[in-house]
This record gives C-alpha cells, sequence and structure tokens, in this order.
C-alpha cells in the first residue's frame, strides 16, 4: 500500500482529502505543523508527497526545494493559484505534477496512481492469464499468437488490470480515456468494453471482463 | 506659432513704437536736423525694433516648437513638462509652471488610481484562491458522498466557473505582465478543458473531435485554457435540441503561424450579431433568448488573446455552426526553459 504525505493547512481540505486517498487504497499521513516541517516529511516515509502552495508562514515551493536537496520522493504540487509562473516555478524545482485546485477527485487520483507508477520504473511488459501484456505496443501475445487491440482498448484493459480483482468504475475508466486525449462517450465506452470482452473471448480469456450493476467493471 | 499670429499679438506695442517712431522723425526735422541724419536715424530704429520682435519671436518660437513636438512624440502626454527645457521669458516660465503644476497633479491622480487598481486586483485574485479552498473542499466531500454528492458537485462546478471569470476579468484588464509565453502543446491544454468539463459534456451528449492538436504553440497554458474553457462553455449554452450535438477543435500548423478552430453545429449567431460578439456586455439574439448571458465572456475571451498577441475571429452561420479562429504567431525568441 502506497503512502501519501498530505502537507496541507486547510482543515477540511485535509480530512476530504485523507478519506479520498482511503477509500481509493492509499495511506495518507499529514503534517500540523509548518514551521519547519523538513524532518517531518523526510522521516514520514512517504511514497508520494502531495503539497500545497500556500501554507501558513511559508510557501510550498520553498518546501519543495528543501525536499529535493535530500530526497527523491515524488511531489505533486496542488494549489489553488491558477498561473502559469507558479506551474513554471514548481517544475523546475523538481515537482512531479502540478494540480490546480478545486481538481476534479477522479483525476487527482489518477495523476497519483501515475507519478507513482513512474517512480517505481514500471515495467512496461506484464503477464494477464499467462499471456505477456505490451503496453506500449498494445498487444497481448501468448500461445495461440497475437492479439492486437485498439488504443483504447489498451487503456481500458490496462486500467483493470492495474486493479485485477478489484471494481474499476466507468467514471474512472472514462478519466482514463479521456486523460489520454480519447474523448468518448458513454455508449462508446460500453461498447468499447464489449468489444474488449469479446477479443479476449476469441483469444481464449472467456469471462475476463465482469460487470457489476452501478458500480463497475472487474478484471478476473 | 506662426510669426503672422505672434505679429498680430504684438500689433499695439508695433503701433506705439511706429507712432513713437513718427513723432520722433516729425520733431527732428521740425527742429532743423540734417536729412541724412534723420534718415540714419530713421534706419537705425527701424532695424532695432525689427530687432527686438524677431529676438522676442524666435526664442518664443524655439520654446512653443519643442513642446508641441515633445508631446507629438510622447507616450503619456501628461508627462510634457519633463521633456522640454524651462523657458527663459516671463510668459513663458508662468506658463512652464502651470504645466509642471497640472501635469505633476495628472501624474499623481494616475498613479494612484494605477495603485487603487492593482491593489483591488490583487485582492481580487488572493480571494478568488481563498474561495477556491472551499469550493475544493466541497467537491471533495461530495465526492466522497458517492452518487448523492454529484448532484451538489454539478453546481458547485458551476460557481468554480463563474469564480474564474472574476479572476480573468481581472487579469485582462491589468496592465501588468502577468502571464508567460512558453510552448504549449495545444493537446494538453485542451485535455484540462475536456477533463474539467468532462461530467456535462456526458451528460448531454456531447461529441468531440480533435485533430492536429498534438503541436506546439506560444502562449500562457492557464490564460489558453481558459479561454477554450469559456468556448466550450458557450457551445454548450446554446446547441440546437434537434441534431446530436457535436464540437470539432482542430489545429492547422502554417509555415508561419498555428490556426486553431474551435466549431460548433450549435444554434449559431446571426449575420447581423457577428460583428459585436467581442464586445464587452454584447449578448445580441441568442443572449436575449437565454437569461444567461452577462455579455462579458467572449469579451474576457478577446482581450486575453490582445494580451498574449493571438488573433481571434468568429465565423458563423444562423441555424447551422459557430467557428472562433485563434492565430497564434510563431515567435521562438521567446522560448522559456522551464525544465
Amino acid at each position: 500500500m502506497s503512502r501519501i504525505l498530505l502537507i496541507e493547512d486547510d482543515i477540511p481540505i485535509r480530512q476530504e482529502l485523507s478519506e479520498l486517498l482511503r477509500n481509493a487504497g492509499y495511506e495518507a499521513v499529514y503534517i500540523t505543523d509548518f514551521t519547519a516541517p523538513l524532518p517531518e516529511i523526510l522521516s514520514a516515509q512517504a511514497d508520494l508527497i502531495l503539497l500545497d502552495i500556500n501554507l501558513p508562514g511559508i510557501n510550498g515551493e520553498q518546501i519543495l526545494r528543501e525536499i529535493r536537496r535530500s530526497s527523491e520522493t515524488p511531489v505533486i504540487m496542488v494549489t489553488s493559484r491558477t498561473s502559469e509562473l507558479d506551474e513554471v516555478l514548481s517544475m523546475s524545482y523538481g515537482a512531479d505534477d502540478y494540480i490546480t485546485k478545486p481538481y476534479n477527485p477522479t483525476i487527482l487520483l489518477l495523476r497519483i496512481s501515475a507519478v507513482l507508477k513512474r517512480s517505481r520504473d514500471t515495467v512496461t511488459n506484464t503477464t494477464y492469464r499467462g499471456l505477456t501484456v505490451d503496453i506500449a505496443k498494445g498487444s497481448l501475445t501468448g500461445q495461440k499468437g497475437e492479439l492486437i487491440l485498439t488504443k483504447n482498448e489498451m487503456l481500458i484493459f490496462r486500467t483493470l488490470l492495474e486493479k485485477q480483482g478489484g471494481i474499476v468504475s466507468r467514471d474512472e475508466l472514462m478519466t482514463t480515456l479521456w486523460d489520454n486525449a480519447e474523448y468518448i462517450n458513454d455508449n462508446a465506452l460500453t461498447v468499447n468494453i464489449s468489444r474488449l470482452r469479446t477479443k479476449l473471448a476469441d483469444f481464449g480469456c472467456e469471462n475476463a471482463i465482469e460487470t457489476r450493476k452501478k458500480q463497475g467493471y472487474i478484471l478476473l | 506659432m506662426s510669426f503672422s499670429r505672434f505679429f498680430r499679438d504684438r500689433l499695439p506695442a508695433v503701433c506705439i513704437y511706429t507712432a513713437v517712431f513718427l513723432l520722433a522723425m516729425v520733431f527732428m526735422q521740425a527742429s532743423g536736423s540734417d536729412i541724412h541724419g534723420t534718415i540714419i536715424v530713421g534706419i537705425i530704429f527701424i532695424a532695432g525694433g525689427a530687432a527686438i520682435l524677431s529676438w522676442d519671436y524666435l526664442r518664443r518660437c524655439d520654446f512653443y516648437k519643442r513642446a508641441f513636438k515633445a508631446i507629438e512624440i510622447a507616450d503619456q502626454k501628461y508627462l510634457v513638462s519633463e521633456m522640454v527645457p524651462e523657458p527663459e521669458f516671463a510668459d513663458g516660465e508662468a506658463v512652464y509652471q502651470l504645466l509642471a503644476e497640472a501635469c505633476r497633479d495628472m501624474y499623481e491622480k494616475v498613479a494612484e488610481q494605477k495603485r487603487i487598481s492593482t491593489e483591488f486586483r490583487e485582492y481580487i485574485e488572493l480571494w478568488v484562491h481563498e474561495i477556491k479552498l472551499p469550493v475544493s473542499g466541497l467537491l471533495l466531500m461530495c465526492h466522497n458522498d458517492g452518487e448523492a454528492g454529484e448532484r451538489y458537485a454539478a453546481q458547485i462546478r458551476r460557481i468554480d466557473d463563474y469564480i474564474e471569470n472574476v479572476l480573468f476579468y481581472a487579469r485582462s484588464e491589468n496592465a501588468e505582465k502577468d502571464y508567460i509565453i512558453k510552448e504549449v502543446c495545444l493537446q494538453k491544454v485542451f485535455g484540462s478543458v475536456a477533463m474539467k468539463n468532462m461530467e456535462t459534456l456526458h451528460e448531454r451528449g456531447v461529441s468531440i473531435v480533435t485533430e492536429g492538436l498534438d503541436t506546439d504553440v506560444m502562449t500562457d497554458s492557464k490564460w489558453l485554457e481558459y479561454i477554450l474553457g469559456q468556448l466550450l462553455s458557450n457551445s454548450m449554452k446554446y446547441f440546437r435540441p434537434d441534431c446530436e450535438p457535436e464540437i470539432s477543435v482542430k489545429a492547422e500548423v502554417l509555415p508561419d503561424r498555428t490556426e486553431l478552430r474551435f466549431r460548433d453545429n450549435g444554434a449559431g449567431i446571426s449575420a447581423s450579431d457577428l460583428p459585436y460578439i467581442f464586445e464587452k456586455s454584447f449578448t445580441g439574439e441568442n443572449g436575449r433568448d437565454s437569461s444567461h448571458s452577462t455579455g462579458m465572456g467572449l469579451f474576457i475571451v478577446r482581450s486575453l488573446c490582445d494580451r498574449l498577441g493571438h488573433s481571434i475571429s468568429a465565423d458563423s452561420e444562423k441555424g447551422s455552426f459557430t467557428e472562433i479562429k485563434i492565430t497564434f504567431g510563431k515567435d521562438t525568441h521567446l522560448q522559456i526553459d522551464c525544465g
């Protein structure tokens, strides 16, 4: 379970954010003292830090620079400041992503998982039921040969595979697709999923994707 | 100041001088002076008078010429007193003092107003950042509450849109440069706009077609995001009920510029309204039909485009489509390395 450190002074946001992260399967920790936060930040041993820019008495960008002197922990800047300058500064100080408030919670989770994946040097090739999954190429390879998936199908399959055995909501799938510049609508998502199902079944993976009414899909 | 105007101004003095001169001549003749002597004295006096007049004209002329020249080239005309040397003749000094006084007062007033408007804008920025905190909190709460929260979330997103309008109106009216122009990928900018509006777009069943967005333009990504967000929300306001709503966003790279076309198949704009849609507070036929138009959206969009140096134009056919075209220049010397 990845541990995420929240550096956020607004208490209601901190609480809701912790809840959001816990519901998404992360461990959420936070600090409450911002006067000299560095030792506490480093001792938290977080896998990822969500860092606000406007903090009492200190600037998040400053904290980021201090963190970067001794640690490579991924940092996502979260701020209500919508200015290019803040973003350029944060990125140049070594932030891994920059998200402006108010954010769509699904997008925030997506970004968190993307940054975490990047920091873990994820292997692009994984396996599913003995098939080799080549994400970059968009293909599944097994004894039957090679199954080529379209970009959309691969995005859906990858998202399901990452949470194999757990429920992935339609909203999550949709957000992933849109985040990859595939602006499909609700019907198209349904069509894509059923096409993926058929393709997998034809390739020997029967009943790979299960539908949970009103909740989402599970890759078995 | 022409010489004839100056001469007319000096006419009474010239008349008195001439009268005195003639009297002196007559007196000299009457007192039995030599005619040659009288003529020589006469020439000396005429020459002296002309010299006084020309000298007086020239030094004035010099001052006023400089002053007019200065005011002609000046960017801020109220600073003219700083740009001309102080004249050395009495009435000129008086005029100069008045001018300097008036200019200083004007300058102070302008500076004061600038300060007030900057402070106001800074407060608006601050306020926007403050109010975004509870808005973020609320959105998170809605999400954590599951399906029930989505109903509220839609309204909160509307509030957020209105807040953005205030922020960017303040930014567009501000004379200071608070944007950064760097290479920005159109796909990324449009992606965040689409994401931000994903729920509403789904609700309305809008199809989105993009083409050629995988290219970089020189702009401020946050400003462009707002601009595209405005165009998107405009399109969504005026879809026709009788056809499938569609928005297409296409970029075309040309040798000297990149053109971004944002097109919808909505209600369109009538030809008589089209030239005015970027004017402040213009609502037009479409705006009158719906109560949600303030006529500010496109005005802010145009101001932002002006400030960023992009040109923007619109094409439309009533009942068929609206297309907004934004043209980005290619000035590579403005690149900023942002690691």
